[in-house]
């Protein structure tokens, strides 16, 4: 783990893993437009934004974390709940749609930000082209992890998850450092487990599972609380992988993603009915770690999906 | 005392409120070749498919050598009597060999491949029918007539006791369809009982033993063909004129026919 | 052309051979696959659960072995028959030589079956619900079909295609209401056609099917070669055409359905095997519908071997296999059949 002298680190509290955000603190500055490309595309912010449309829970927690919930005018495409510290004020957040809104829709609540955690909200069929609402003076910004277009991602970091937080916040004008530091030492407080246990991240899928591979946030999670992917080879964020290849492999462990539509508890029933998967020793031992979707993907949450694993493996007596 | 033959009493057919054919009725003797005449919607196709047992008439019997053939099961009935419709055609690129080893199929069973019986009976068929030397060609490479002629080798080769065949010189030449007419006729003098739907009159009272004549679904006439194809009937139901006069190519009967002259 | 004296004994030659080339197949399909297991170790896990001797492997990658490829490679064995054969049948009633399986809107019935309980959450299992939407757009097309008139082969074929744009429809209209990321790469499997999910309970549906309604199917060649000149001549031929043709739609259906709900809808088998086999034997069906099962056994088989490796160890949908395969075929068989004309 490495200790990162980022700035000003100017938090006189401890924090605790996963406390609420402090409060904003703008920082103004006489030239203060923000500009720099966004999955190939460049943006400018002259002033902060002040009412911004979320789609998917990324960016939602993002400005959550950034304490700037104030500032959303309507959500879309959640996937579950967010944590604790900010349900009450995500209470509030008017809801859109639960799957991707239509342009109409978002135009509508009279946005000057459109902030995606998927690119592919960026479509005429969701919530409009990026020229097109740049067009109506619409800003608009994907979560740099999930560009697929241009200037994707080599493998995660936590390097790249700070500077993202970084630059989410550049827009608002608030200090990141707070936070970053934050995350930062919950981050140090993690122990990686020293078993050298293998482990699935097993997210969806029936007849062929859809897996977390090597580059995404599945393989920065699992190798921060010490476990090895088993589709860690694999050049992928996330992959689709054969049940041939699983049971070969033999996980110790395997992570299981919980959404509403794909619970943990039904890959869980699927993994024991199967005759070829009722054999694995993770499957005998119920060696099963739970994560909710939301906290799957590269965002504010990854720190604390790594804490809750390295907390869960704790637990697990593999014997 | 008339020989033995296929015997037809009373056959309606019907489509929804439409009559097609109303109480029809003929004797066809066997070893003779009997046309089946009318003009163009006399019902004379409807008749043989009803007799065929192909479509179902309201009410009827068709009686050969004593069976009521519509009440026996299909393949028994099948076996004994054979179909040639008009216009049946294939796209399937189908040998001559293949397409008359259809008419094989009433005598087979499911599982059973070909026995030799059948093996002769399909060799005898093409031969008789003349189709021999292009047995390995396909179907829908032949010509009209030679085509005509693997459809008689089928059915021959179904060794059927009757042999029904609707319009078999459509479209042929004229040669064609005195070798067809010639191919019947040889066939009824061996014993098979032939009815043969005509529309060519000249043709068929020169070739035709016995004669059916129709008109607007009603037989109006049967028996043999100089005595019932009178000047008068032909008048009254083709609206032509006609006379028996003597071939002079062949020395036989032949009926002459002209345009009616307007009274 | 072809001899007179080889006609009869060419076919079960082929036939013949067949046979061996499938249990080959299924002998050397069931070596191969993404695990790295040794031929000879392979061989032992097999006969151990034949009774003879015991297995050299242990439990879990026995499990493989007997769990998930053998009872997968035997699904794509029967359902490759199983297409195959209900193609050529279908193309002999429908007298349409583009006819395929799913023509009567079996695999869009099945899609929407399939659809309700993957996305819509319906508590039925996946092949029973795909089963009953096979029959009920059946029901549908033929009721249709019927509604206009009497039932010809061209009136079912328009029926069929308008029940399957129906079903079509509505089962896109539930994806994209329901689907999420994640859950769109499920359903995509299940419409491109996929054996992956294939365990011994789908052994028991497809090689049920094969054998209670396939074998009698595969055995009606000489009805089928009689329909060759249109219903009449069929009928003088001693053949009940309307009972023949309506047990034959059935079984077909039967066939289908079952096998479209253990695997999806696998496009292309039923479509271009029998033309492959009609050009090796001609068109009669008496060789044509069994030798047409052979060939879709064996292709399916290594089809599915392929999906399954190639992309090792990603797979992928048998159904992309057998498209990016079947249509250079058809075409080629298209041009063919052009250059003979």
């Amino acid at each position: 783990m490495k200790i990162r002298a980022i700035g000003l680190v100017a938090a006189p509290l401890v924090l605790l893993a996963g406390c609420s955000a402090p409060a904003p603190v703008a920082t103004d500055s006489p030239v203060s437009v923000v500009r720099f490309e966004n999955c190939g595309i460049p943006v400018t912010f002259t002033t902060p934004p002040e009412r911004v449309v979320t789609i998917k829970s990324t960016s939602t927690e993002m400005m959550l974390a950034l304490g700037l919930g104030d500032r959303i005018v309507g959500t879309a495409f959640q996937d579950g709940p967010v944590p604790d510290e900010w349900a009450a004020e995500a209470e509030g957040l008017p809801e859109i749609s639960d799957f991707m809104p239509s342009e109409e829709a978002v135009l509508d609540l009279e946005p000057d930000l459109v902030y995606a955690g998927w690119e592919s909200a960026f479509a005429a069929d969701a919530a409009g082209e990026r020229d097109e609402l740049a067009g109506f003076g619409v800003a608009t910004y994907v979560q740099p992890a999930a560009c697929r277009s241009a200037q994707v991602p080599g493998k995660l970091d936590f390097a790249e998850i700070f500077r993202e937080i970084g630059e989410a916040a550049s827009i608002f004008r608030v200090d990141a450092a707070p936070l970053i530091a934050d995350q930062q030492a919950a981050l140090d407080a993690i122990v990686p487990d020293d078993r050298g246990l293998t482990a699935l991240w097993y997210s969806s899928g029936t007849d062929t599972p859809y897996v977390g591979a090597g580059i995404g946030a599945p393989e920065l999670v699992l190798e921060t609380v010490g476990l090895t992917n088993i589709a860690g080879d694999i050049d992928q964020t996330w992959s689709s992988l054969g049940w041939e290849s699983i049971v070969d492999a033999d996980p110790d462990v395997i992570v299981l993603i919980d959404a509403d539509w794909n619970t943990a508890q039904s890959k869980i029933d699927l993994l024991e009915s199967n005759p070829a998967t009722a054999r694995l020793s993770a499957v005998q031992h119920d060696a099963y770690l739970i994560l909710p979707f939301a906290a799957g993907e590269a965002g504010v949450r990854t720190v604390s999906a790594a804490a809750s694993l390295a907390d869960q493996l704790k637990e697990l007596d593999l014997g | 005392m008339t020989r033995p033959g296929l015997a037809v009493a009373g056959v309606t057919v019907r489509a929804g409120s439409v009559t097609l054919v109303d109480d029809a009725g003929f004797t066809a003797p066997a070893g003779a070749l009997t046309a089946l005449l009318g003009p163009n919607g006399a019902g004379k196709s409807t008749l043989l498919r009803a007799v065929a047992g192909v479509e179902r008439p309201a009410a009827g019997t068709v009686e050969f050598e004593g069976e009521d053939l519509l009440a026996l099961p299909r393949r028994e009935r099948a076996r004994r009597l054979a179909l040639v419709e008009q216009e049946a055609g294939t796209e399937l690129p189908l040998t001559v060999r293949s397409v008359v080893g259809l008419g094989r199929t009433p005598h087979e069973s499911v599982l059973g491949g070909r026995d030799p019986d059948a093996v002769a009976a399909i060799e005898d068929a093409m031969q008789t029918a003349g189709v021999a030397g292009f047995a390995a060609r396909e179907f829908t490479t032949l010509s009209g007539g030679e085509r005509q002629r693997v459809m008689l080798a089928r059915v021959l080769a179904q060794q059927p006791r009757i042999l029904l065949l609707d319009e078999p010189t459509n479209h042929l030449d004229v040669a064609a369809q005195l070798e067809v007419l010639g191919l019947l006729g040889s066939l009824s003098a061996a014993g098979t009982t032939v009815v043969a739907a005509l529309h060519d009159l000249t043709l068929a009272a020169a070739h035709a033993d016995t004669v059916v004549v129709m008109a607007h679904g009603r037989v109006v006439a049967n028996g043999p063909t100089a005595k019932t194809l009178t000047p008068k009937l032909v008048r009254e139901v083709y609206g032509v004129d006609a006379r028996w006069i003597d071939n002079p190519l062949t020395g036989k009967p032949m009926l002459a026919v002209a345009r009616a002259v307007i009274e | 052309m072809r001899r007179a004296g080889s006609r009869s004994t060419r076919p079960a030659l082929i036939g013949a051979g067949l046979v061996i080339a499938l249990l080959g197949s299924i002998a050397v399909a069931v070596t191969i696959g993404a695990a790295d297991l040794a031929v000879g170790d392979v061989i032992g896990s097999v006969l151990s659960h034949l009774g003879i001797g015991t297995s050299p492997l242990d439990t879990l990658r026995d499990g493989i072995v007997w769990e998930l490829r053998l009872p997968r490679i035997l699904t794509a064995a029967a359902v490759g028959a199983g297409l195959a054969l209900a193609g050529a049948v279908m193309q002999a009633i429908t007298r349409n030589q583009l006819a395929d399986p799913y023509l009567l809107g079996l695999s869009s019935g099945a899609s929407l079956g399939a659809v309700s309980v993957l996305l819509l959450g319906v508590a039925l299992l996946l092949p029973v619900a795909a089963f009953a939407g096979a029959l009920a757009a059946l029901v549908l097309t033929l009721g249709l079909a019927s509604a206009l008139g009497r039932i010809t082969p061209t009136r079912t074929v328009l029926a069929g295609v308008a029940v399957s744009s129906l079903a079509g429809a509505i089962t896109s209209f539930v994806i994209f209401w329901t689907v999420t990321g994640d859950s769109y790469r499920q359903i995509l499997g299940w419409l491109l056609g996929s054996l992956s999910g294939a365990r011994w309970e789908a052994v028991a549906i497809a090689g049920g099917a094969l054998l209670v309604v396939g074998v009698p199917l595969a055995l009606s060649g000489r009805i089928l070669d009689a329909f060759a000149f249109g219903d009449t001549t069929a009928a003088s031929l001693g053949v009940p055409v309307q009972g023949a043709r309506w047990a034959l739609l059935a079984a077909t259906a039967l066939l289908t359905g079952a096998m479209v709900s253990v695997s999806g809808a696998i496009g292309f088998v039923g479509l271009v095997l029998p033309h492959a086999v009609r050009l090796l034997v001609g068109p009669g069906h008496r060789a044509l519908l069994p030798l047409s099962a052979l060939v879709g056994a064996v292709f399916l088989v290594w089809a599915d071997t392929l999906a399954r490796t190639l992309f090792d160890p990603r797979e992928l949908p048998v159904g992309i296999v057998t498209a990016l395969i079947g249509a250079p075929v058809f075409a080629l068989l298209l041009a063919r059949r052009r250059s003979e004309a």
